[in-house]
């Protein structure tokens, strides 16, 4: 099985390019950019581009810090983890509540995104969310899960906030 | 002539053990019973025919006089497979492997010697909607073509709308002037009913129908038909049957798109979306200058996998583009012109590969007539095998494979979304048509890239997609196969 590392659907073994979304399946190099070495000016200056790993194993977890605050959250993460504002009206709560990072300032929703779990991965999904999540920049289609990276920027509405992945 | 020894995949100086093993060992894998595939029926066939001379001691001697006395069998053209692995991983699921089949003209054959007579019937569609430029381009179209015919060529026009009749009486094109004074008369009025028109078509087809001719029938429309699909198509069967093959060209957008791809995909012809009326000239015209110049005509695969092998999809991607149905067997492919390969790319599901070592794939025979050398049904025959390992080493896929499909995903991602909306999943298409979308912008197609997110918008706000804009990205993309290997993809 080949885990599309775009939008994390199963493909079969053998398949070439994903059969959700299009994405080139069969190589590595074709996936993460290798580290290149620039030649600017006079120093020599190494940058490195490219995505943080996708595998997260059973036993790692997600260190979620959001940009301007002394305090990041660490979260152990379910089926689903629901990232979100909880106000004392609404009926449901989220699994990670924003609040005391300024959600609601920020154009939190309720219900904002969640993070699933997939076998070795996970991928982040916008729920139908007022003022729309980020992936590195880019807005998410509602309900369309990404593939989540280790150091990936993640924004709710005009919160930002990085995802760590820490093992043990 | 077929040869025998070719067939069961012997040498000719093969011992008669030799000869058993073979027609045993390809009757395991290709018996009716134990395969479901229809081309393993055509070839069990094939293959117990031969067995049966080549085991009979005095048949045999008998054949290899023949044999002997004919001379070296001349090379007219050769089915060459390319597997998307060579090696598969031993895996407790099933994987998908592609293969790509070339079948490439011999270089020693003359580009002069290649021209046969056509015997070719135009079924011109002149319901009410044809009326205009539409009509009248296809006139321009239908003198062109007359102009283009030699003396030896037969041609036949049938016009229809809710009825048939005869414009031109299938005949050798003796009087050309008079030939264009007719198509000149033509007036739009009535409905569409393609069955109609296809049926006095084929009539009029069949009066000059021979082995000697390219038999070919040309359908112009601009409409959908109602209620007679299933008529067409099983005209369509026939006329494969015969070796006839059927094009379409759709004009405008109302025409039914799918019905329009099985008549010429079981018939080895091809379809056409013409968006504008000055374009039905230049596509005619190309039509019939093809036409004209085969190397082979009623080119034909016979696709025979392993009975636990699923054959996922077929797409012919040269000389044109076009999706391919396999539920008949052998599959028209239409003809092979001089100087031009004919390439299908075949998506397999193989099942769970549990024991290491070598194993088949698949049997695929290529046939075809040869006009102008008088060779009926020379063949060429291809057996794939792949080798499965525990651990195999890392391998590129070919070139060639990942280039045409590459593009063949934008294809399939379009036809998903089309299928979507039209099952009423308003939120899938939506979400497919910006997949596509993105899709293209990498591949560097602006202008269907934004078409698909045109559509996307589209059928978010009102529910079903535009006839036009679903036609546009499907033989959009379609078109993009023919563009042959870009250099960055």
């Amino acid at each position: 099985m080949r885990v599309c590392p775009y939008c994390a659907h199963n493909n079969r073994e053998g398949v070439l390019y994903c059969e959700e979304c299009g994405q080139v399946l069969y190589s590595e190099q074709a996936l993460v950019t290798a580290t290149k070495k620039l030649q600017i000016g006079t120093g020599n200056l190494t940058t490195k581009s490219g995505w943080g790993t996708a595998r997260f194993t059973h036993t790692a977890t997600i260190i979620l810090h959001v940009r301007d605050s002394q305090q990041s959250i660490e979260v152990k993460p379910q089926e689903e983890t629901i990232l979100g504002r909880y106000d004392g009206s609404s009926m449901s709560t989220p699994t990670v509540d924003l609040t005391p990072f300024g959600a609601y300032e920020n154009g939190v929703s309720r219900i904002h995104a969640a993070i699933r779990r997939g076998e070795d991965t996970l991928t982040l999904v916008d729920l139908g969310s007022v003022n729309g999540t980020h992936l590195n920049g880019q807005r998410l289609i509602p309900n369309q899960p990404r593939v989540l990276r280790d150091g990936d920027e993640v924004r709710l509405g005009k919160l930002v906030c990085h995802i760590y992945f820490k093992t043990n | 002539m077929a040869d025998l020894y070719a067939v069961l995949g012997v040498p000719p100086n093969a011992a008669e053990e030799d000869i058993r093993r073979a027609y045993r060992t390809a009757a395991r894998r290709l018996h009716p019973d134990l395969n479901t595939h229809p081309g393993a029926a055509t070839q069990f066939r094939e293959i117990t025919s031969a067995h049966e001379t080549l085991s009979d001691p005095v048949a045999r001697a008998n054949y290899d006089v023949k044999r002997r006395s004919a001379g070296p069998e001349r090379q007219y053209f050769s089915l060459r497979v390319t597997p998307s692995s060579r090696t598969l991983q031993t895996l407790s699921e099933p994987q998908v492997l592609y293969l790509l089949l070339e079948l490439t003209p011999d270089r020693s054959i003359d580009r002069r010697q290649t021209t046969a007579p056509l015997n070719l019937t135009l079924i011109i569609d002149r319901s009410t909607s044809m009326n205009g430029p539409r009509l009248e381009r296809t006139k321009i179209a239908a003198h062109q073509i007359i102009d283009q015919l030699g003396p030896n060529d037969v041609l036949s026009v049938v016009i229809f709308s809710d009825r048939a009749e005869i414009l031109i009486k299938a005949m050798p094109l003796a009087d050309k002037a008079f030939a264009k004074t007719l198509i000149t008369t033509m007036q739009a009025s009535g409905g569409t009913e393609i069955f109609q028109g296809l049926l006095m078509g084929w009539e009029q087809n069949l009066v000059y129908q021979s082995p000697n001719f390219i038999n070919h029938m040309i359908l112009i429309t601009d409409g959908r038909t109602y209620g007679d699909e299933a008529q067409c198509i099983a005209l369509a069967d026939k006329a494969a049957a015969a070796g006839v093959g059927m094009s379409v060209m759709g004009i405008g957008d109302e025409w039914n798109d799918q019905f329009v791809d099985q008549l010429a995909g079981r018939t080895g012809g091809t379809s056409q979306y013409i968006s504008s009326p000055n374009a039905v000239v230049r596509f005619l015209n190309d039509k019939v200058k093809t036409l004209g110049q085969s190397l082979a005509e009623r080119v034909t695969l016979s696709i025979a996998p392993d009975p636990d092998i699923k054959i996922e999809s077929a797409f012919r991607l040269i000389p044109s583009a076009q999706p391919l149905v396999t539920e008949n067997d052998p599959i028209p492919l239409g003809q092979m012109q001089n100087g031009q390969s004919i390439s299908v790319l075949l998506q397999l599901q193989l099942p769970a590969l549990t024991q290491p070592g070598f194993r088949s794939v698949a049997r695929m025979v290529a046939g075809g007539d040869i006009f102008w050398d008088q060779r009926r049904r020379y063949e060429a025959i291809a057996d794939t095998s792949v080798e499965v390992l525990p651990r195999p080493p890392e391998e590129e896929p070919p070139l060639a494979i990942l280039d045409a499909l590459g593009k063949l995903t934008l294809y399939r991602m379009q036809q998903k979304a089309a299928e979507a909306a039209s099952a009423g999943e308003i939120r899938e298409a939506t979400r497919r048509l910006e997949a596509l979308a993105t899709r293209l912008l990498a591949a560097g197609q602006e202008e269907l890239a934004n078409a698909a997110m045109a559509e996307a918008r589209r059928i978010s706000s009102t529910n079903s997609l535009s006839e036009e804009g679903q036609k546009a990205l499907k033989y959009g993309t379609r078109m993009l196969l023919l563009a042959g290997p870009t250099k960055d993809s």
